[in-house]
């Protein structure tokens, strides 16, 4: 269907990542089994939601580190490095204090004051504290109502993940088309989608209900690893390929270069964005076959309408399929059947005008032909077509200006432009004037990743969790180090894969497994590939079951035992841990058959929105004596408020699920700003808490205590 | 509970516990170093990386844009060895306490050792 299949197809490479990805379904299980066996002779809710507040240094560092690293990091990190540049470094730049600040903010006192109260979750500690009811069941609906959205749409990641990992092996693709039509009718995303799903969902589900906290963060570990490893494997490879290509492309640059990763940064800064737009594709011999003719996606084309010179390179964005013995074109639906264009050509005959992207780059143009002659790239359909009425339209921010000097729609290009902008800030951007990181923007994401990472109520349950504070200390630092092995590296490995892959642009998200095969194979060693393209696989799952595992603690504990049954017996919260556990893990696979528009943008949403709602309320609930019910209550109610009116008024301007930014800053800053400073003027405005609460919580030893 | 006890905790003069103290002046600390970090990581780049006249002619260190390098790549190191320092010589350690629920079979803690 594309060229990443037959790249696969070409190596060994589908059958490692089959093997690869068995073994770590194997391996996953067999920690769900180890970690049930915990279960026995212990506090069943503790040790299911909270592994009995024992974690160790290894454990509690990569579970957190594991969980915070969702699928984006492994696939949408990687191809906005490659659509952007240098800048995401930038963007990605307040991980350098992400560690600390996420868990030495808040880490020592809220597993303090969660041992003092004896809580299991974050809601339990909140009206624990203030001893409010209300102030429990508020946490607990806000957590169920983005967590579950963020879940639905984790799954969906989880599986366009594993669609692209096993889309290349034939067995997959055989499995996928013989599902029952019954199956295939319940989702719309096709019948490979639908099998990633099954196999993705119901392995979380199965682990996750069956080892509970433990089994979560034992994956956790074992998918840390994966990831930090997958890492330091395609650094130096990614550095000395590219740079030997660019010693073979433009010797003049290597020359003048003192190290490879230099001459890479170099080529970037001559190199220009390519253009999306259509074109009308003319057949040179008619297809006259009984079978419809395939144009797989990814398919590069050479051409040079109306004798242009030099020749233009364009790449097919999305597979279509040209009718039998016509020169018409028919688009192919999600499941693979083809469908009827209803546009028509400049001739009047049924004609689609499928969507393409122009390699307008030199250096570009050149690589591909040059991996085209290699058998890196397939897919070369000159000889086949021809293209006309070429419309494409350049980088808002980043190409060299375009100017249409004779007024007849032809675009050429001046000099002065916005040139080496994957080397510079903002950094290109295909819709955006300003560019892909303005400063507005910058400020925002260094606020986000820091700030609102501290204020994820997922992050805050590890922080319940680990055993004593010498194990806190360290893990910070493990945490520390492990960030800084991770993601400025991966900015250099995907700035690496612009020069040596170029055209993903249109199909960014497969950059990361493209580059795993690319390195591997380029040294030989394509079965790494298998553990390399496990990375991103790993990232999702680790974050899915910790999500999984929050809304049926939220259930379970929060609003059953606490509020409808506090007599329950342990076998009855048993039982009920892992039915809920299992319902809640099935419902968010039944959404994602069918999900929702604006996807991505409800990860965002929820992120921001629970940083918004929960860390004010949960800073001055652990470290201001004074603060209430009242006031936090009021700090979590405002930033909800103040967070959704934002995304209210820019759906309200018709951008869809896009916020307004006030003054260009994400929702979360206004969120966070709101939320303090009304939990502030509330708190003062309302009587002081009694000081029996107060004492229990800041005045003594949980020893004394006891 | 003493009529102390149900008082507002505005009228009693309270002395705190030492570990909220330190946690709270080290939360303190740690936000003031990600204040740190931001007012020297945005500034700097926006200053050297957003208006670069020539970008063909882009400085580099050790291969990466200057202005990425200063801007974001060393102050990572420095907040990494920032990071050490605050764990190994800063933080206080202290006991959190023991929760009703954790009360251990010595059996099951057999078991927890045994398995990853």
């Amino acid at each position: 269907m594309n060229c990443f299949p037959s790249l696969l197809a070409a190596g060994d490479s589908g059958i490692s990542v089959l093997v690869t990805f068995l073994i770590y379904i194997l391996g996953v299980f067999f920690i769900a089994w180890a970690s049930n066996r915990l279960l026995k002779g212990k506090n069943f809710l503790s040790e299911y939601f909270l592994g009995s507040r024992g974690l160790g240094v290894w454990a509690f560092a990569l579970t957190l580190a594991a969980t915070s690293s969702s699928g984006g990091s492994f696939m949408g990190f990687p191809s906005k490095i490659y659509t952007h540049g240098w800048s995401l470094g930038l963007w990605i730049g307040s991980y350098m204090v992400v560690p600390i600040c996420v868990m030495g903010i808040l880490g020592k006192r809220i597993n303090q004051v969660a041992r003092i109260s004896s809580s299991i979750t974050v809601p339990d500690i909140l009206r624990d504290r203030f001893r409010s009811v209300a102030f429990g069941l508020i946490a607990v609906s806000l957590i169920v109502f983005f967590m579950t959205f963020n879940l639905v749409a984790q799954f969906k990641g989880g599986s366009e993940i594993l669609r692209t990992l096993l889309g290349p092996i034939e067995a997959f693709g055989t499995a996928a088309s013989g599902l029952p039509d019954w199956m295939a009718g319940m989702t719309t995303q096709g019948n490979e989608y639908l099998l990633c799903l099954l196999v993705f969902g119901i392995a979380v589900i199965v682990y996750t209900t069956y080892g509970g906290f433990h089994a979560v963060v034992w994956t956790d570990v074992m998918q840390g690893v994966v990831m930090v490893v997958g890492v330091v494997i395609m650094l130096p490879l990614a550095i000395h390929q590219a740079g030997k290509v660019v010693q073979e492309s433009h010797p003049e640059i290597a020359s003048q270069a003192s190290s490879k990763l230099e001459s890479v940064t170099r080529q970037m800064a001559t190199m220009q964005p390519p253009a999306r737009g259509t074109a009308t594709f003319k057949q040179v011999h008619s297809n006259a076959t009984d079978k419809p003719l395939l144009v797989p996606s990814g398919s590069w084309i050479f051409s040079s309408p109306e004798g242009e010179n030099p020749e233009r390179l364009f790449k097919v964005a999305k597979s279509f399929q040209l009718a039998k013995g016509t020169s018409s074109f028919v688009n192919e639906d999600s499941n693979g059947n083809g469908k009827l264009d209803e546009g028509e050509d400049t001739n009047g005959n049924k004609a689609l005008d499928p969507e393409i992207w122009e390699i307008v780059d030199p250096a570009d143009r050149a690589q591909v032909r040059r991996r085209l002659k290699e058998g890196k790239e397939t897919n070369d359909l000159s000889d086949a077509f021809v293209l006309t009425d070429i419309t494409v339209h350049n980088y808002a921010y980043g190409a060299k200006r375009t100017v249409d000097s004779d007024g007849d729609g032809t675009i050429s290009t001046s000099e002065k432009g916005h040139e080496g902008s994957y080397v510079t800030g903002p950094g290109p951007h295909r819709d955006k004037n300003d560019g892909f990181l303005p400063l507005s923007l910058a400020i925002s994401f260094f606020f986000m990743w820091a700030i609102s990472g501290t204020g994820q109520p997922s992050n805050m349950v590890r922080l319940m969790a680990f055993k004593d504070t010498p194990t806190l200390r360290r893990s910070i630092f493990t945490v520390a180090i492990y960030y800084s092995m991770i993601y400025f590296p991966l900015v250099i490995i995907f700035c690496c894969a612009r020069v040596l892959i170029p055209g993903m642009e249109s199909e960014p998200d497969r950059i990361m497994p493209q580059m795993a095969i690319e390195l591997t194979r380029n040294v030989g060693m394509g079965w790494m590939a298998g553990l390399l393209i496990a990375a991103p696989f790993a990232a999702v799952m680790s974050t899915v079951d910790s999500f999984l595992l929050m809304i049926s603690s939220a259930l379970v504990r929060d609003i059953y035992q606490r509020n409808v049954n506090p007599e329950a017996t342990e076998k009855k919260i048993k039982k009920l841990s892992y039915l809920f556990t299992m319902l809640v893990g099935l419902g968010a696979l039944l959404g994602a058959m069918r999900p929702p528009e604006f996807l991505q943008d409800i990860i965002v949403y929820t992120g921001s929105g629970l940083a918004s709602c929960f860390l004010a309320a949960v800073v001055y609930s652990l470290f201001w004596p004074r603060s209430n019910a009242a006031g936090c209550i009021a700090a979590m109610l405002s930033g909800f408020g103040a967070h959704l009116s934002l995304y209210l008024v820019g759906f309200l301007q018709g951008t869809g699920f896009a916020p307004y930014r006030l003054l260009g800053m994400d929702p979360v800053v206004m969120g966070l700003i709101v939320s303090f400073l009304v939990g502030y003027v509330v708190t003062i405005c309302t009587e002081a808490p009694p000081v029996d609460l107060v004492r229990k919580y800041f005045c003594k030893t949980t020893s004394e205590q006891d | 509970m003493s009529e102390n006890d149900q008082k507002s905790a505005d009228v009693v003069e309270l002395e705190y516990d030492s570990f909220f103290l330190h946690a709270r002046r080290e939360a303190i600390i740690i936000f003031l170093s990600w204040v740190v970090a931001f007012l020297w990581a945005v500034p700097y780049c926006y200053n050297y990386g957003y208006s670069i006249e020539n970008p063909a002619e882009i400085p580099t260190t050790f291969g990466i844009p200057s202005w990425l390098l200063w801007g974001i790549a060393m102050p990572w190191l420095v907040a990494d060895i920032f990071t050490t320092w605050f764990c190994f010589r800063y933080m206080k350690d202290g006991e959190l306490g023991k929760a009703s629920d954790e009360e251990m079979d010595p059996a099951a803690s057999e078991v927890a050792e045994a398995t990853p």
